[in-house]
């Protein structure tokens, strides 16, 4: 069994079901505090623009290796973290968000007073962190969230009578024996009963513990569930059980998901659409099938790459695997995120200074003469070192063809004058998100027409 | 269901919403029992409340104030053992018996008022700044902070000092003093357990801030504070009877502090009993708490409770 859904078809076929969840140019950065003042000397920048639908009744997969900002986007989509920038919409149409994202090319300042007012309206309805009142307990009813972790998301002095039935109790749902009879419907709909009514949380399995979190997310009937590796901390054999009744009740109630995970294997399964996200950034969006078959982005590939038994005949991929480390998210690479690890990386994929001073440090011992640097921009800087002989030295290295070949073709310029050495990469624009295929879009510019690649300078 | 099924307690006892806390109540007894230092803390301090609650059956009440010495001046300096007055009397014919017990009742009452408000109140200010933060947090904690920097019993006896000697006043003082240390407790404990995915899930379900403040974050914050009540329980009467020792409090007031003071310049004649019986009734009530609120410390520690 290579997917649970009855019907594994790529998302194209499926585009006519409504969005649920809407998500335009998401941005979640969280300061980074130093010293005694405290003061902000950065952002981590968890989620960095990403955009995509989640429509009524599928699973939408959401895949990256730990860190990429899989879970703080989960958590802002469930309005527990607000966001820096983007908006995220519930029940937004097709037709409203083409006409937002319309008026966000021409510019707030163009816009004529009637498209402001229709802008205003569209996002007082639908934008998450503008809806009020009773649009907003609909969407605080309709999304609901399993943590990763189910032992710390339920209250250890809480008896599961009172952690499943909390919803029902917020909403005056049901109150006394009316209560506990729907408490128990919950507990058996997820495979638990009424013997467990009277228990703390700690006298369960971890599996268990999960399936109680799964019927308090349930109790209210939402139409949407954020999916926070809700296995990834169970034995394989729970997790598959775990993985099943999820399936199940999507069956039974039509919930839509958002199935965050780091596990290919289980993102397959489970997902109708696929996102890859790296360092908080989309890299690749697809159907399933379709991702799995015909992967569009190398750092897909390399992922698949690291789980073998995934791949379906493509032999040159295994062969790429994942090397070295996930950069710093508040400090990430220009142009496209993976260069700094992609393996089949071009000129054009963002070389800066770092990646030079990177390499230099990780390869020789050229650093330990370096006095300073005087950075112009990311692309260009002086490195200032004691000896002119160092600088030399550095010179040369840069242009042997030691450093890889595509960050020394995006090399252009390289200026020793006595100690000082000036570095200058070629600039490149971040890399977008676009269509490659009918529901399939990548970031990566070998796919797209983002870069001319043979009318380099 | 393949999973390992529940492990405790057996599936077939019968259970009920309240079966299932008296049976967690008396886990925790059993467990706190189960150390004998802890056991001893708890069996003096018991004794020392009995004690205190028996007063007007012990001893026969003075009048008006039953808190006041009686005085009998026939017997002066009587050694322990004499008839009617088995602990001896004072130079001012008050009977120590009658101070052991009912400054026993006093150090009670004073314990009960100081700890009750100073929890509270600590409780209040200290989740405020907790559980609210930003601008709000860093004034109270400024003030706690200030008022941490001074020594207690200084800070005390200044108060009592500018207010006059009384015991009321001293309550007052000790008061001001305390509360600062829970609400420095509770802030620490709710900005840790407000990050628990538990106080999110709460939030998804769209409870109230109040109702998460008073189901999820309270009661998994407020242990340390019991424990810490426990040791203010024995700290204060020891505080309170420095206090009173430096005269502080009003003379001839059934108080262990007090009695210590007045009794003490006849210890060179040898008369030791006067100020020697009541210091050692400081020193067993300061032990019996600390005994037990450190046993109880281990019991209810969050590391080891409930798993
Ligand atoms: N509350 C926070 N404050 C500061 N940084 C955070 C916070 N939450 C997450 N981050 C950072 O954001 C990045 C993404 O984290 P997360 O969303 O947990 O990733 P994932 O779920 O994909 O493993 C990480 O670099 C993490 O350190
Ligand atoms: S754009 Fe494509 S080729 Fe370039 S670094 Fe990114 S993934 Fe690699
Ligand atoms: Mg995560």
């Amino acid at each position: 069994m290579t997917n649970l859904r009855d019907d594994p078809v790529g998302a194209a076929t499926r585009a006519e079901e409504r969005p649920v969840i809407t998500l335009r140019g998401v941005k979640k950065y969280f300061p980074v505090r130093e010293g005694v003042l405290q003061q902000i000397v950065g952002h981590v920048r968890a989620v960095d623009g990403v955009s995509f639908e989640i429509r009524q009744g599928q699973t939408l997969g959401l895949v990256g290796e730990s860190g990429c900002g899989k879970t703080t986007l989960g958590r802002c989509i469930a309005g527990l973290t607000d966001t820096t920038g983007g908006g995220i919409y519930f029940r937004l149409s097709e037709a409203d968000r083409m006409f937002l994202d319309e008026m966000d090319a021409v510019g707030q300042d163009r816009q004529t007073s009637e498209q402001q007012a229709k802008v205003e309206s569209i996002e007082r309805a639908h934008r998450i962190d503008r809806l009020k009142g009773e649009t907003w307990r609909t969407y605080r009813r309709n999304c609901q969230f399993v943590f990763q972790d189910a032992f710390s998301s339920l209250n250890p002095r809480h008896l599961v009578k009172d952690i499943v039935g909390r919803p029902l109790r917020v909403y005056k749902e049901a109150s006394g024996t009316d209560l506990t009879e729907r408490v128990v419907e919950l507990l058996e709909s997820v495979g638990l009963g009424r013997q467990h009514l009277y228990r703390y949380p700690h006298q369960f399995s971890g599996g268990q513990r999960q399936r109680i979190s799964i019927a308090r997310a349930l109790a209210l009937d939402p139409e949407f569930i954020v999916l926070d590796e809700p296995t990834s901390a169970l034995d394989v054999s729970v997790q598959s059980q775990i993985l099943n009744l999820l399936h199940k009740l999507q069956q039974d109630r039509g919930l839509t998901y958002l199935f965050i995970t780091h596990d290919l294997g289980v993102v397959r399964l489970m997902s109708d659409e696929i996102v890859v996200m790296y360092v908080g950034e989309v890299m690749e969006r697809a159907g399933a099938q379709e991702l799995f078959a015909s992967p569009r982005h190398p750092y897909t590939e390399a992922l698949l790459a690291a789980n073998p038994d995934l791949l379906e005949g493509d032999e040159e991929a295994e062969m790429r695997g994942l090397e070295g480390t996930v950069p710093d998210p508040a400090r990430p690479p220009r142009g496209c995120k993976f260069h700094t690890r992609c393996p089949v990386a071009t000129p054009r994929c963002g070389w800066e200074v770092d990646d030079a001073v990177a390499w230099l440090s990780d390869n020789s011992t050229i650093l330990e003469g370096l006095g300073g640097v005087e950075r112009s921009s990311d692309f260009e800087s002086v490195l200032r070192f004691a000896e002119p002989g160092t600088a030399a030295e550095a010179e040369s290295l840069l242009a042997s063809a030691a450093i890889p070949d595509a960050m020394r073709a995006a090399l252009v310029e390289l200026d020793q004058d006595g100690p000082e050495l000036r570095i200058r990469f070629e600039e490149v624009d971040r890399v977008r998100l676009e269509d490659v295929d009918v529901g399939h879009m990548t970031s990566c510019i070998l796919h797209t027409s983002q870069a001319d690649l043979d009318s380099r300078p | 269901m393949v999973e390992a099924a529940a492990r405790r307690p057996p599936a077939s006892s019968p259970s009920g919403p309240l079966a299932i806390r008296v049976r967690r109540f008396g886990e925790i007894t059993k467990e706190v029992l189960r150390n004998p230092t802890t056991t001893i803390g708890l069996v003096i301090i018991a004794s020392l409340l009995l004690m205190a609650l028996m007063a007007p059956i012990i001893t026969e009440a003075n009048t008006p104030d039953a808190y006041q010495m009686p005085r009998d001046w026939g017997a002066i300096n009587e050694p322990p053992g004499t008839p009617g007055h088995l602990l001896g009397t004072t130079s001012t014919g008050g009977d120590v018996l009658y101070g052991v017990v009912w400054g026993a009742r006093t150090s009670l009452r004073l314990s009960v008022i100081v700890v009750g408000i100073t929890m509270v109140v600590g409780t209040i200010m200290g989740s405020i700044a907790g559980f609210i933060g930003g601008k709000v947090d860093e004034i109270i904690m400024r003030l706690v902070d200030v008022l941490l920097a001074i020594p207690e019993l200084i800070f005390a006896l200044a108060i009592a000092a500018v207010l006059g000697p009384s015991f009321g006043n001293i309550i007052f003082a000790l008061t001001v003093v305390f509360w600062v240390k829970y609400a420095r407790i509770i802030r620490g404990q709710i900005i840790h357990v407000k990050h628990n995915e538990y106080v999110d899930s709460a939030r998804v379900i769209g409870d109230s801030k109040l109702n998460i403040y008073r189901k999820d974050v309270l009661p998994n914050s407020v242990t340390p504070v019991v424990v810490q009540a426990t040791l203010d329980m024995g700290n204060i009467v020891l505080v309170a009877a420095t206090l009173s020792f430096i005269g502080l409090a009003e003379a001839g007031l059934a108080e262990w502090g007090v009695l210590v003071s007045e009794g003490q310049a006849g210890i060179s004649a040898g008369r030791w009993w006067a100020s020697t019986i009541p210091g050692a009734m400081v020193f067993l009530w300061a032990l019996a708490f600390n005994l037990f609120g450190d046993g109880l410390r281990d019991v209810l520690d969050p590391r080891t409770e409930g798993r």
